[in-house]
């Protein structure tokens, strides 16, 4: 595949972009929608798109995978100089690692919020977030 | 060498999972493990923060992965005194609520399970060295708190765990979004190497962290604007929980916070900021405080207050102010729990918790609420209680740093919780109790627990050395920023040679 | 070990001991209670002297406890009328409740209060004020009567005051990296300007809540007079004096070094002036005995402090004296309304009346101690007062002068109500029944006020250790140059022998007072205030009318002009006012989460719109 130098700027700004849109759709459901479900709909896209942002720090356009297979490596001895040179077109594996772990606690928190919205709704009987004011003040 | 840090995250986690577990051999043992291992931990932290005192920072490096790469649990003297402090709340709370829903064996199981991970994340918060680390240690400790705090199905305890879950959310959001900044720039998340790579990062990328981490955490450590969801969930929950996050869990927060703000960055204002916000922490949450018609959510807006006089004392960033903060850490923490143990006793049985409901309460549960008033004449500072301590610490922390306008208005809103309290006070002794109010007696782990709490705050308020000595070099640790550094990346060098 | 402090493990210890004797039995109980005053009072007086001091330090402060001859003066109103009061109050407390309680509160006030004496240092001073505070509120509440008003009031101002002196040593601490008081003494002259004008500001509300100064004097009725009797002859004859204790230590120390001196000495007296003034009217008012007694007490205050804030060495002089003759002469009135509510269940003047016969040795005393309120000679108030007329027409204060004598002849009015609302007048059948109080609570009545008696006519014994206080405090001698500066004491003081002129008069009213009791005795008809009929109406039964009901209408309605204004409804409508504000303040936790969430995202915005502000 061949990228000219424009198509590689927009590809990386365009996860930029994207994940910023994500986060101000979610920010948008969580702050202004007003029934429970879509707060949490709200809460998670605001989420993935935080993920979205994470990953395209450590992206590299057509880099490779970061391992160091057998086929990659072949017979060349693992000096240090080596390894920069293997490893200068490899996306960096360090956020997709904390995608990983925030993608697992953003299932966690919203498994805790939706089982708290149905006992809401046991509760009020109503999921519309302004009626849901008993304690204030 | 007794045990290593990694201990105080690894055996509790363990227990945790271990609960469900042995519960279905012994039913007994879901509640003994939790004390023993709280117990445990309790000496090791002891043996450890002595140890630290002589020789100096411990650094444990998880799974050899050498700092800055690998994920480092650092014990020095300040961590390991707010480790410590967390571990003896946790290991008070546990005595307490040993019988806590006696009857029904799934609740307590839920409970503890829930109980144990909120003590690890708090805990592993405080120790760890890497700040995505200590981003996963702020969510454990967020969902067990969101669990723990829904844990009455019957209140309005789900609305509050609501709430607190999604400002909580926003929490996280804004300390991965920090993270992600600091990554982008510095490709590094240690702390250590961070703070001591700090100056190579754009200004105004270092100023858009801070501001990510200063809401971030602020939202843990219950800054004005961002501690709506907090009132509620210190009154929802139930007592020990209630409790505990007062002692426990904010406490994590502001450690969070004022890492970031002392030791990762040096951005100029800081200081003034923390001052500024703790100041207004301090007297919209103790005005909030005087009106309230409920106990538990005027101790958690008092609560709120209290941390934010700990900011203040914190942002006034001399050694002097530090080890003020700490010591109004630890009173708050002692205090405030006792309060929150106590007064759940003294509202036990009613179902809205007003105020008014713990009228004449002194008569029918004379230890509780001599305790409580014990705990109300520690928090505002009465002396010879170990609340006066840390008020005049941080007092002539803020003269010798010439903040005399601090002090006033610091003084001025002092007399407001001064009068709540008191309020309360007079109710519990003085007044004819409702007749509709069964009172409960407490039971006996209770009352030992809450008596350990109420003979803390004598000892230190008759003899503060027992602390200050601690505390000092605490305050030391923290203010030594090169130090830190040093001993942190040290370690990884010693071990590639 | 030292003797100080095992003078304070006595007490804290005989305190501790008391609170725990009280689950086992109450006399045990009451024999702790007298036994940790009386030892301590003799451990005190006979193995500690003065000049000597413990140094020992908390947390690296470094604290001094030591006794001078100025804390000595002041121990002398402390442990003479506690010892006094224990006595009284273990027969006055009889069968009430909560009594371990009361008795630990009370000790531990008499412990803090001599722990002010005793400490050199701020920090322990601070830290007994506030014990002394937070222990008198709790006896103050005891009787469960006003808790949220006269309590909250007074926890408020005391708190108030204490939070200014706190900022002061703060101040002072972080100027001088020392927290001895002498060494605040020595370096104040070399202060900069705004901590010597701050300084004395600061200390002297602290020291005026306690002492009752006239702004700040609105939790005194209240307090003085809803705490038990037994109590309050402590509170205000002692507690209330630890507020002159720390004035006088500001004006010599602090207020002579201010570059211009007069205009906060004036103010200070004229405060201390209107506080007499406004004190006797509203006594005047007063229906209720310990009310009376109250305002009568903050009036008291008025002069002391005038005296105080004159500050010529007569002036000083008279302030001491009067501080002592004011703890005996109020605490010996409020225990005379304790024996008084004891057997008859009400302070009330227009309910009893016609006790002189009932109670004879609670009228003696009250007798004499009225006699030296209001300053009739030959008692002690007469000499306090005289020394003060004195010191302010030598220093020129003659408005002043003018002002202290219409208050100190106003307080005639309510010394009459009292002795004549309580003892005099008719006899009600329902009061037929009523018998003296018991002897342990009449002894330590009678004992102070043959004290008062005794210090009127020889004031040197009093004067003699005020004279080595006031040495301390850096007044040059004056049992030497006194003589010839009052002309009271050619005749009084100095000599033992009474000039047989004085024996005369003395003889004379005492052989006519005896005839006419006599006299009048025999041929009094007794008869109830229902036995009268005017123009052929007869009282009904309900009617009061007792001649105590609408005492001094007519002077109060000249007066009340001055008095329509006061300084409770303005700081009420401030309270009121602030809580409203609070009310509405407290509407930013508006119950939605949403709302948080829109507060934490402006929280953001504000912080990226002046980030370069903030943290530039």
């Amino acid at each position: 595949m061949n990228f000219t130098l424009f198509d590689l700027k927009i590809i990386e700004y365009s996860f930029f972009i994207t994940a910023i849109l994500v986060i101000m759709i979610g920010l948008y459901g969580a702050l202004v929608k007003k029934s429970l479900i879509k707060v949490v709909i709200g809460l998670s896209v605001f989420d993935s798109g935080i993920n979205l942002l994470l990953i395209s720090v450590g992206y590299i356009t057509s880099g490779t995978a970061p391992i160091f297979s057998p086929a990659l490596v072949k017979d060349m001895p693992l000096t240090l100089e080596n390894i920069k040179k293997l490893s200068a077109g490899m996306v960096d594996p360090v956020p997709q690692a904390l995608v990983l772990t925030a993608i697992v606690i953003g299932f966690g928190v919203t498994a805790v919020a939706l089982s708290l919205v149905i006992r809401l709704y046991r509760h009020h009987q109503t999921l519309n977030i302004d009626e849901i004011k008993n304690l204030k003040w | 060498m007794v045990g290593s840090p990694v201990l105080f995250i690894a055996v509790p986690l363990l227990a945790a999972f271990l609960i469900p577990l042995l519960g279905m051999i012994w039913k007994e043992s879901i509640r003994i493990l939790p004390g023993l291992v709280l117990l445990y931990m309790l000496v090791l932290a002891v043996t450890l923060l002595g140890q630290v005192m002589h020789t100096g920072t411990i650094v444990e490096i998880i799974a050899g992965w050498k700092p800055p790469w690998g994920i480092n649990l650092v014990f020095s003297p300040f961590t390991g005194v707010l480790a410590t402090l967390m571990i003896g709340m946790g290991f008070i709370i546990w005595i307490y609520s040993y019988r806590f829903k006696n009857v029904d064996f799934e609740e307590a199981k839920k409970y503890f399970i829930l109980f144990m991970m909120l003590v690890t994340g708090s805990v592993g918060i405080v120790l760890t060295g890497d700040i995505f680390n200590q981003f996963v240690f702020i969510e454990i400790t967020s969902i067990s708190a969101y669990a723990l705090t829904a844990f009455y199905k019957h209140r309005d305890s789900a609305e509050a765990s609501f709430k607190y879950l999604m400002i909580g959310s926003l929490s996280s959001m804004f300390l991965l979004l920090a993270i992600i900044l600091i990554y982008s720039q510095l490709g590094t998340l240690n702390m250590a190497d961070i703070a001591s790579k700090a100056h190579l990062m754009k200004p105004e990328f270092k100023i858009l962290a801070v501001i990510f981490f200063i809401v971030g955490l602020g939202i843990e450590a219950e800054i004005f604007p961002l501690n709506g969801w907090a009132p509620d969930a210190y009154a929802q929950a139930p007592g020990p929980v209630g409790a505990a996050f007062a002692g426990i869990v904010v406490k994590a927060g502001v450690y969070a916070l004022i890492r970031i703000i002392f030791t990762l960055f040096d951005v100029s204002g800081t200081h003034q900021f923390l001052i500024v916000i703790g100041l207004t922490t301090l007297i919209i949450s103790e005005m909030a405080a005087i009106r309230q018609e409920r106990l538990k959510r005027m101790l958690a807006y008092s609560s709120l207050g209290q941390m934010g006089l700990v900011l203040v004392a914190f942002g006034i960033g001399t050694e002097e102010g530090i080890f003020a903060a700490l010591f109004l850490l630890i009173n708050h923490a002692i205090g405030k729990s006792l309060l929150f143990l106590s007064g759940s006793y003294l509202v036990y049985n009613s179902a809205d918790k007003y105020i008014n409901e713990t009228n004449g309460m002194g008569k029918f549960l004379p230890i509780t609420s001599f305790l409580f008033a014990l705990g109300a004449l520690a928090v505002v500072g009465m002396p010879p209680f170990s609340g006066f301590w840390g008020k005049f610490f941080m007092m002539s922390a803020a003269a010798h740093a010439n903040m005399l306008l601090v002090i006033a208005l610091i003084l001025s809103v002092s007399l407001i919780e001064l009068v709540y309290y008191f309020r309360v006070v007079n109710r519990i002794y003085f007044y004819k109790k409702e007749s509709h109010i069964e009172p409960k007696k407490p039971t006996v782990n209770a009352v030992i627990a809450m008596v350990t709490l109420g003979v803390i705050i004598l000892v230190i308020g008759f003899y503060p050395d027992v602390i200050s000595g601690y505390l000092h070099q605490a305050s030391q640790a923290l203010l030594d920023k090169g130090k830190y550094i040093q001993d942190v990346l040290s370690t990884g060098q010693l071990l590639t040679h | 070990m030292n003797m100080i402090y095992i003078l304070f493990s006595l007490m804290f210890g005989g305190a501790i001991l008391t609170f725990l004797a009280h689950k086992v039995s109450g006399l045990l109980r009451d024999i702790l209670f007298v036994l940790t005053i009386l030892a301590s009072t003799v451990l005190f007086y006979t193995k500690i002297h003065t000049g000597d001091a413990v140094d020992f330090s908390i947390s690296g402060l470094p604290l001094q406890w030591g006794i001078n001859a100025y804390g000595r003066i002041f121990s002398l109103i402390v442990l003479g009328l506690g010892v006094m009061a224990s006595f009284y109050s273990v027969s006055y407390m009889k069968g009430k409740e909560r009594l371990g309680y009361f008795y630990f509160n009370f000790l531990i006030s008499l412990i803090s209060m001599m722990g002010i004496l005793m400490s050199h240092d701020l920090v322990s001073f601070f830290i007994f004020w506030e014990m002394m505070t937070w222990s008198s509120y709790f006896i103050v509440i005891y009787n469960g009567k006003h808790v949220q008003r006269s309590g909250i009031n007074y926890i408020l101002f005391s708190a108030l005051g204490a939070y200014a002196m706190l900022m002061a040593i703060v101040m002072v601490y972080a100027h001088t990296q020392s927290l001895m008081i002498q060494d605040m003494m020595q370096a104040f002259p070399f202060f900069p300007v705004a901590y010597k004008v701050w300084l004395p500001i600061l200390f002297l509300t602290a020291f005026g809540v306690k002492a009752a100064m006239m702004p700040l004097h609105v939790w005194a009725p209240d307090a003085y007079s809803d705490s038990p009797m037994a109590y309050t002859s402590v509170f205000s004859g002692a507690l209330s004096k630890m507020g002159i204790y720390g004035m006088i230590i500001v004006f010599v120390t602090m207020v002579n070094y201010l570059p211009d001196d007069t205009w906060f000495r004036e103010t200070i007296a004229w405060l201390g002036a209107i506080t007499a003034i406004m004190g006797t009217l509203w006594a005047i008012a007063q229906d209720d005995a310990r009310k009376l007694l109250a305002w009568s007490s903050v009036a008291q205050l008025g002069y002391i402090i005038t005296g105080v804030a004159v500050g010529t060495p007569l002036a000083m002089l008279s302030a001491l004296f009067l501080s002592v003759m004011h703890a005996l002469f109020k605490g010996t009135l409020f225990m005379a309304v304790g024996a008084i509510e004891k057997q008859t269940g009400t302070t009330k003047f227009n309910e009893v009346t016609g006790l002189i016969r009932k109670m004879p040795w609670t009228f003696i005393s009250s007798l004499l101690a009225i006699i030296a309120l209001a300053g009739i000679p030959p008692l002690g108030g007469f000499v306090g007062k005289w020394m003060l007329y004195e010191s302010l027409i030598n220093s020129n204060h003659y408005i002043l002068v003018i002002a202290i004598f219409f208050a100190s002849t106003s307080a005639f009015l309510y010394c009459y109500k009292f002795l004549f609302g309580f003892f005099l007048g008719q006899e009600e059948k329902e009061w037929e029944q009523v018998k003296e109080a018991p002897a342990l609570m009449v002894l330590p009545m009678l004992i102070m006020a043959t004290l008062l008696l005794v210090f009127g006519v020889f004031p040197g014994i009093v004067l003699n250790p005020i004279d080595l206080g006031m040495q301390t405090l850096g007044f040059s001698t004056t049992a030497g140059t006194f003589w010839s500066m009052s002309g009271l004491f050619n005749e009084w003081g100095n000599q033992v022998m009474l000039q047989p002129l004085v024996y005369a008069i003395g003889g004379t009213f005492l052989f006519f007072l005896i005839l006419l009791t006599v006299k009048g005795f025999k041929e009094t008809r007794y008869v109830t205030t229902k036995d009268i009929s005017s123009s052929g109406e007869v009282p009904l039964e309900h009617e009061n009318l007792t001649f105590s009901e609408g005492f001094y209408q007519p002077f109060l309605r000249a007066v009340w002009p001055v008095m329509k204004r006061r300084m409770m409804s303005y700081y009420q409508g401030f309270g009121q006012g602030m809580e409203a504000f609070f009310d509405y303040l407290r509407r930013v936790y508006s119950g939605n989460g949403q709302t948080y969430a829109i507060y934490v995202l402006v929280f953001v915005v504000i912080l990226l719109l002046f980030k370069n502000s903030l943290f530039g």
